[in-house]
Formats: structure tokens, sequence, C-alpha cells
């Protein structure tokens, strides 16, 4: 029988305020334990939540940009369960009025575009942080140590509907979310911070089936790798139980990354066992048309308008889909330098290749201040002439990354000019001709392969100066091959 | 007649409830429900759009994303049951 898997992603994206979700202490990155708290974000009794604005702002910016239908009378519930991290016993969070429902977000995968639905675009807040010490096992732990700076940093979820099929889609539903909340400017979209955390919920059903099967959900994949890993992992767990007719139980599980597999962490509670309620210390959240229109207004370029702005210069859907995810800088030098050139392609891997190759080798996060568009056009342009080589072009590149000096002083100071004169060109290719009387023997016989030898000598008797293009053009022509 | 689980209910709201407890909550916890059913007779009107559902007609007031002075790390801590290295500190808890 065959089956088919369907996942649905839901997505935490730590937003970039400088305050919390609904107090005004500041939102730290710190190791330093419990400095930034209040009586609202560590739940003391009394104290009454009042929402950032700014984060208001960021969801529905969010939200416009996936497409989704705004709600403009929205509130916000209590989800209510113990776990010490959460100091006030329940979550404030949406529940049936998320500011933002029904929209998708395009993403590339192999090569084409598809499109994900999300289903809803909530805000909620964050717990406080749980360590748990003891002799090594989580499960045998003798206390919890709770530091609450996170507690209450504003949180957006944005569930996806079960339209996923493959771990694959799902890595790429997340790169593009991710470049998404970067280029709003909404998140630092770091993965390592846990600025995005994201679980998936899974199930498997017979592939002419029109019902999903009994999904199970994962929990605690910190990469991009363990989301992959680990829904592979799921499928095939739950491919096997449903082939040999085991039941599939609703329930969370937990990826351990170190024995690569999921385990069972706790059997799924119901939305009903969270009493969700409309939280009273929140009156109705009314969002006006001016507000929504403002947003709407100033929406940045989104990554799939950037993808189509590069393709428009000639490249094709990957290469602009992997340059659209690169910092700003880097787009913007290979505008000014396609501007240029005129050349897309070679601007993408000289820029794409070289340029952060070299960079990463010199351990550079940017490029130094004299380093510009017109430099890097100028190397294209020289190779491009055929003054000088692709070799001494990178040698250029090195070169002007580390001091600055100019494209021209460099190519003089190494001799990287190549000889263009023909009539000269054509003395050097003589000259080894006659030099090499035994190998032009060979390659009248037939053997074709020497000719490189022949082009070798030409460059080495030249001292590196004469373009191997035009070398093995005229010994072709003076050995009449 | 009952039909809910109060162990289930008595674990969600993390207590404790002997065998008599939970007969005398059961009975107690239907009369409440079988008050509340009379609602299920009323005709509401569910559109959305139309009912504030807020029982607070008040609209929400939001405010800017500008920091204030918090608690210090010792005022936070002060009335912490046990703390460890600037943490609050409890028994063992996880899922």
């Amino acid at each position: 029988m065959n089956l088919k898997p369907t996942i649905g992603i839901e997505t935490h994206i730590e937003l970039n305020t400088n305050t919390k979700m609904f107090c005004r202490c500041k939102v730290v990155d710190t190791d330093e334990p419990n400095i930034s708290l209040c009586p609202t974000c560590i739940g003391l009794p009394g104290a009454l939540p009042v929402p950032n604005g700014k984060a208001i702002e960021y969801i529905t910016l969010l939200s416009l940009a996936t497409g989704c239908t705004i709600t403009r009378k929205g509130m916000f519930h209590r989800k209510n369960y113990f776990y010490p991290d959460l100091p006030k016993n329940y979550q404030i969070s949406q529940f049936d009025l998320p500011v933002g429902e029904s929209g998708e977000l395009e993403i590339i995968l192999d090569g084409k575009k598809e499109s994900v639905e999300i289903e809803r675009v909530h805000m909620e807040e964050d717990t406080g942080k749980s360590t748990h010490s003891g002799t090594g096992r989580i499960d045998s732990a003798t206390s919890t140590a709770l530091d609450f700076n996170r507690s209450g940093v504003p949180l957006v979820e944005i569930v996806t509907k079960p339209v996923i099929q493959s771990a694959k889609e799902a890595v790429a539903y997340i790169e593009e979310l991710r470049q998404l909340s970067i280029d709003l400017n909404i998140s630092e979209g770091k993965l390592e911070k846990g600025n995005l955390r994201f679980d998936a919920n899974i199930s498997v059903a017979p592939s002419d089936s029109n019902e999903l099967g009994t999904k199970v959900e994962i929990k605690n994949m910190n990469s991009l790798k363990s989301l992959e890993r680990a829904i592979d992992f799921e499928i095939s767990r739950q491919t096997k139980a449903f082939l040999d007719g085991e039941e599939i139980i609703q329930e969370t599980r937990h990826w351990d990354e170190a024995k690569e597999l999921t385990s069972s962490m706790r059997s799924k509670e119901g939305s009903a066992d969270y009493r969700y309620f409309s939280d009273p210390d929140l009156p109705n959240m009314i969002l006006s048309e001016m507000f929504i229109e403002d947003i709407k207004n100033n929406l940045p370029k989104l990554p799939s308008e950037k993808r189509n702005d590069l393709m428009n210069t000639g490249l094709d859907l990957q290469q602009a889909n992997i340059l659209g995810k690169s910092d700003t800088w880097i787009i913007e030098l290979y505008f000014k330098v396609f501007d240029s050139t005129k050349e897309y392609s070679t601007t993408y891997n000289w820029i794409t290749g070289e340029l952060q190759g070299q960079m990463r080798k010199l351990d550079m996060n940017f490029p130094p201040e004299w380093f510009s568009a017109e430099v890097l056009s100028e190397i294209i342009g020289l190779i491009k002439e055929n003054k000088i080589s692709f070799t001494s072009g990178k040698t250029i590149l090195s070169e002007v990354l580390q001091k600055n000096i100019s494209v021209d002083e460099i190519a003089s100071n190494h001799d990287l000019y190549q000889e263009n004169n023909e009539e000269k060109i054509v003395e050097l290719v003589k000259n080894v001709i006659n030099d090499s009387e035994d190998v032009v023997r060979r390659i009248k016989e037939g053997e074709d392969k020497l000719v490189g030898f022949l082009v070798g000598q030409v460059i080495k008797n030249s001292g590196g100066s004469v373009n191997p293009g035009i070398a093995k053009e005229l010994l072709t022509k003076e050995l009449d091959l | 007649m009952s039909d809910f689980d109060i162990k289930n209910i008595a674990k969600l709201a993390s207590i404790n409830l002997s065998a008599e407890e939970q007969e005398k909550l059961t009975n107690d916890l239907s009369i409440i429900l079988e008050h509340v059913q009379a609602l299920s007779s009323l005709e509401l009107d569910t559109n959305i759009e139309d009912v504030f559902i807020h029982p607070l007609e008040k609209e929400l007031k939001l405010v800017e994303d500008i920091e204030i002075d918090s608690l210090t790390h010792e005022e936070a801590l002060s009335n912490a049951p046990e703390s460890k290295d600037g943490k609050f500190v409890v028994p063992p808890s996880m899922e």
C-alpha cells in the first residue's frame, strides 16, 4: 500500500522589539539570569498586562506579507497550563481570533516555485527558561532552575495548513519564513539563538485517502538539519507502524539529536484541556483601517519580489533564491556590478564564489570600505577583454581585499597584464614549435592532447602573460591542425 | 449524570483529590453544568463581526516600545523560597 505523509509546521518567531510583549522590561540577550523582570512578567498577583504597540505592528506586517486577512476586531485569550517557566499559570495567546488568517508563502523547492498555505498568524508571549540539574538524565533531575529574562518576550506563532509533503519542503518553508522575518526587520532570524523555533505535526495515510492520519507533534528540533532528519525519521516510524497494523497514538514526541530518533514525551493535551478563555485583563484589540493601510504602504521588498528582480537580470530561479537570501550589501553589490558589466552569470559566480570564499578565508564579515562595485566590475571587465587571466583576477581580488590599492597597480606590480600583441605571441609560438620537434611530430601523428603541453610552453616562455585561449588558437593555426 | 472525568480535571488543575472528594465534586460539578445547560436554550447570534465577544466594551490601548525600569535582580528574587546562581530554584519539573 502506498502511503503519503502530511506535515504542518508551527513556527514561533521571537520579535526584535526593545521591550517585552505585555510589560516594558527590556528584552535582553545575556546569560546573566533574572535581570530584566517586573511584576507583570513574573506573574505577581495584581500586575496588569498592556500590549506593546510595536509588536502588534510587526505581527500585522508579517500577516500582510504572507497575504493573510487581518482580523480587525481581535482579542487575547488565556491558555491555561501549569509549568514552572510560566509563572502566571497561563500564557497570553490568541485563540479563535488571530491577527492574521488564510495566507500563503511562496517557497522554492527543487528549483520550482511552490506555495505553502498559512492557516493563522497569532500573537503570544514567550516563557522563561528552565534548566534541570541532577545526575545527567533529564528524568532524574533533583531541581529545576528558572531564568525569567525571556518570560514575556513577544512571540508570533505561524501555523501552516497540513499541506507540506516532505522534510525538504519543510526546510524550504522555514528558510523562506526566516528570510521574510529578516527582510521585514521584525526578527534577528537566528536559529542558533532560538529566534525561530519550530514544531512539526506529522501524519501518514493511504495515498488514495482523503482523510489525514493521526497526527504526532515533534518538538526539540533546533536546526534545519534536525528538522529534516526528525521529519524523515518520524515518517519512516509511522509508515512502519501503519504497515504493521499498529495504532498510531496522538502524542508529542521529542527529537533526540544524538540518537537521531523521536521518543514519546506525553500524550497530547487537547485544545479543550487548555481551557482557553478571553483574558479579562485585555479588552478587545481593534486594528483600524488606517493602521493597517499605513503598514501595507510601508511593506519593504519581499523575498519573492527580490527573487523576481534578480531573475530579471538573467539569473535562474535557483541562483536568484540563493542570492536573494544573502545579506543586503551582497545583493546591492550584485546589482551594481551587473549594471556595469551586464554579465549576470559571471557577476553571480564572482560574488557568490570567489568574493565570499576569499572573505571567509580572510575571516571578514564585510569587505573593506575601499572595496566597491567598481573594483569588482573592473576585474571582471579585464578578464572579459582578455587583458588578465581568470587566475590573475583571483589574485587581484585577494590583494584588493587586504590592501587599499588600485586594480591597475596590482596588475602592473605583479606583471599580470596579458600579451595581446598577436605578432609577439606568434613569435613565441613559432619558437616553441621549433624547439619541440618530437612533440610536434607526435601531435601530427594524432596525439592531440599534446597541444596542451605546447600551450603551457608558450605561457611559460611569456612569463605567464599570454592568454591560454589565444596561445592555443595560434598554435593550432601554425601547426595546420 | 456527569459526562466528564473528574480525575482529568483534577490533573489539569494540578490538585490531588481523595476518593470522597472526587465523588462530592463530581456531584457538585454536575449540578453546576445542569444550570449552565440553560444557556444553550437561548438563541445566540454567532456572527463574530456583529457580536462583541469580550465582556469589556473598552478598547485596548497599546504602549510604546520604550523600556522603563524593572525590578532589580535582588528585588525579583527576594520572595523566592530558594535560589541559586541568580536563578529561582523549584522542585524538579519536566514533561
